[in-house]
């Protein structure tokens, strides 16, 4: 069966230092991915590599059977759509022109674009700043404009690097119905978050990345067979080996 | 405390600065103190203008009312400039108001911030020629005081009314100061030019003139001349600068609420809507990708001061120097202002490439188009418009200006002109990108790069003496030179156009994506 994200034998480092190693990950297509770890784990590297922003050592990526090479970059790159964290967005840009510049890059049918546009900006409250200045808005706004965008693309891999940040409740509750949508349309979805709680709630299949290494891959019956004793947080505890420390700061 | 609170920004400012760029922080202090040599060296002449023998004699036209016509103009031309650079953004409020999260009492605060407003250098040399203009034309020992406490309350006035206005009228405004500034320099036009040759024009120009000042002495630069000019005995100016001390004082309260109240609420910049008219004006001209880099050059405040200069500059010098009977000012200078426009155009589009976008430049880069392919638009974007330029204005001289050459010498030196500072900005974006310093790709502050055009100006005008000086006889040799160094150079640039593409990938990619 053809894979969405296929990685062998990645090796990503930064200035000698490896982040990624040895790298071994399949997505199936389809599925809401949950990728989670500590800080400096390698997660956003991950993210930045699947993008294309990255370039890797080492290793072999394939999306959708498509190898990630000079060759097929741009094939590719039709394919995905991203919110990174922080947002990258247009700042002198309006949100509704940053919307269209995008779609238009990507081709998206015109027709009912602004139609659909606004309903999304309306479903995540941001439907008024439509015409304001993108370095105008809050940090909550950027990210949704950037969710709502990425997702207006239609792509066929969206990877969303901590989307639920600085997101209030709400809206964080809007995009988890958006993501099961796009996933009912054969979508496949990459999430990296901190909050435990939302990422079991949400995937279908998680892993756990700790030093450049998946250190777990928890599909949906391998996660029922452990989460009958434990959640998700104990599990993550386990296999990041998280050091009490508690005795450090005992002067306080 | 307010020792330490200067420190700190002081060590906020140096920290941010490379060794390239505390060079050009220091040429940019030299560039201040010729700023303020000119602007007070220029109100002198213009007071002294009558009083000198030589002046009355070279220009028999200098009546009495042309003279306070030509000191209306000065004082007015200096106080809507003087308004229009009286920048409002000093006080780097947001950095210092993390200090009340670490207990720095915000009176306090906001107290210090508001004396280092003031203390801006660009509006103490305002405020520093606003006095020499006025106290060399005291006449009574009242008039000292007045003047200076009308120069203050000017200060804290304009301060005050951008401080508040701004935002809301800023476009209108711009508008509005651009527009009076052409009207004056054109004033300041017809002056030269009638005065050439024209004393019956003047004579008949005289009554009008008288009404002119009338009208001119009452807009805010003229009162500030009456001030030395009148004559209102001791007790009007006890009263005058008692009021105007009060208003000074008054004022300076109000600042510091206002930036008190600024420290405490972050998030009050008024999110207003946005016309884009610029953007699918450029986004039609340019393309998609030239278009939006476009914007944003035109977009950064140091560019737009840079595109009125640009249009003043030779609106005023050009016509003067037609009329200059000195051949080698209409040879040298002329061509050399109108090529350096084109160059300036360039300057600006080139020398921050990657800097204005920063960071999301990156989401670029996702896009589903090669990155040679985005960079290149740029490029041609880039180029075109000056290219525009460089024609209209080699058009324009061999349709206005012929004396100054053939069309042959004229286009292959505004050629050499161009091709040559182009290869210069390729040159130093390399190795400014190859540096990769953090300000060098923030939108905030591409100003280092900005501050070369400071040091690009200078060179310009010694390339124009080595490009324009008229030769006779040896024209052609040095037609052969240009015309070989131009094509050396054209070869060059079309082999060498993905240098910054390939020094992008390598160096400014990583530094982007780390400083995410």
């Amino acid at each position: 069966m053809e894979r969405a994200v296929e990685i062998r034998n990645l090796v990503k480092s930064y200035e000698e230092e490896p982040v990624l190693r040895n790298l071994e990950l399949d997505i199936p297509p389809g599925n809401i991915f949950g990728l989670i770890g500590p800080n400096g784990a390698g997660k956003s590297t991950l993210i930045g590599v699947l993008t294309g922003l990255l370039s890797f050592e080492k290793g072999e990526v394939k999306i959708h059977g498509m190898k990630l090479a000079p060759e097929n970059e741009l094939e590719i790159k039709k394919l995905i759509s991203s919110v990174l964290q922080p947002p990258l967005l247009f700042e002198q840009f309006s949100s509704l022109e940053f919307i269209e510049y995008v779609c238009e890059i990507y081709e998206v049918e015109k027709e009912g674009l602004i139609e659909k546009a606004y309903s999304l900006m309306d479903y995540f409250d941001i439907k008024d700043y439509a015409k304001i200045k993108v370095n105008k808005l809050s940090a909550g706004s950027r990210k949704k404009l950037a969710f709502v965008t990425s997702v207006l693309v239609q792509p066929k891999l969206l990877l969303l690097d901590e989307p639920f940040e600085a997101v209030d409740v709400i809206s964080i509750e809007r995009m988890k119905t958006i993501i099961r949508r796009l996933k009912q349309r054969g979508v496949t979805i990459i999430v990296t978050s901190h909050i435990l709680e939302v990422v079991e709630n949400l995937c279908d299949d998680i892993a756990i990345l700790h030093n450049g290494y998946i250190k777990a891959y928890l599909d949906s019956i391998s996660r029922k067979e452990l989460q009958r004793d434990s959640n998700l947080h104990e599990i993550f505890e386990k296999y990041v080996d998280v050091e009490r420390k508690d005795d450090i700061v005992d002067w306080l | 405390m307010f020792y330490r609170l200067l420190t700190l920004n002081w060590r906020i400012f140096i920290s941010n600065l490379n060794r390239f760029q505390l060079l050009l922080t220091i040429g940019y202090i030299m560039f201040l103190g010729i700023m303020l040599v000119n602007l007070a060296g220029t109100a002198i002449v213009v007071v002294m203008m009558d009083s000198n023998p030589w002046m009355t004699m070279e220009l028999p036209w200098l009546t009495p009312d042309i003279y306070t016509f030509i000191l209306m103009v000065f004082g007015n031309a200096f106080w809507v400039m003087h308004f229009s650079f009286t920048n409002m953004r000093l006080m780097n409020i947001e950095e210092n108001r993390k200090l009340l999260g670490f207990g720095f009492p915000l009176k306090r605060l906001a107290k210090y911030l508001t004396i280092i407003g003031f203390c801006h250098p660009v509006n103490i040399i305002y405020n520093f020629t606003w006095l020499i203009f006025l106290l060399i034309q005291v006449d009574y020992a009242f008039q000292i005081p007045v003047a200076i406490s009308a120069v203050a309350l000017n200060y804290v006035l304009i301060y005050s009314i951008k401080n508040r206005f701004i935002r809301v009228v800023e476009k209108r405004f711009i508008a509005v100061v651009v527009g009076f500034l052409i009207l004056v320099f054109v004033l300041f036009q017809f002056v030269s030019l009638f005065a050439s040759n024209s004393s019956r024009i003047f004579a008949e120009l005289i009554p009008q003139v008288e009404t002119v000042n009338e009208f001119l002495s009452w807009l805010p630069g003229g009162m500030l001349i009456q001030t030395v000019t009148v004559h209102y005995g001791w007790m009007n100016a006890g009263i005058i600068f008692l009021f105007s001390s009060i208003l000074v004082g008054l004022l300076v309260i109000d600042h510091f609420n206002k930036t008190k109240e600024g420290l405490l609420n972050p998030g009050l910049k008024k999110a207003e809507e946005e016309q884009g008219g610029l953007w699918r004006f450029l986004r039609k001209v340019l393309g998609r990708n030239a278009g939006k880099y476009y914007y944003y050059v035109m977009k950064h405040p140091y560019n737009r001061l840079q595109v009125l200069t640009l249009t003043i500059i030779p609106i005023v010098y050009v016509p003067l120097l037609m009329n200059v009977e000195y051949e080698i000012a209409q040879t040298i200078l002329i061509p050399t202002i109108l090529a350096g426009i084109p160059v300036a155009l360039l300057a600006m589009g080139m020398a921050n490439m990657y800097g204005y976008e920063n960071r999301e430049f990156l989401l670029h880069l996702q896009f589903p188009i090669g990155l040679e392919k985005q960079l290149k638009e740029r490029f041609l974007g880039v180029i075109i418009l000056p290219l525009l330029v460089f024609y209209l204005i080699t058009i324009f001289e061999l349709l206005v200006i012929p004396e100054i050459g053939s069309a042959l010498e004229i286009f292959v030196a505004n050629t050499f002109f161009f091709l040559m500072f182009m290869l210069l900005f390729v040159w130093s974006s390399y190795f400014q990108y190859k540096k990769a310093s953090y300000s060098s790709f923030s939108y905030k502050h591409p100003i280092i790069p900005q501050k070369v055009t400071f040091a690009i100006s200078f060179l310009i005008f010694t390339m124009g003496y080595f490009v324009f000086v008229p030769l006779n006889g040896l024209e052609w040799y040095r037609l052969t030179i240009m015309g070989t160094v131009i094509v050396i150079m054209g070869v060059y640039l079309w082999q060498h156009m993905d240098v910054l593409v390939n020094l992008f990938k390598n160096r400014v990619l990583m530094r982007l994506w780390n400083e995410l």
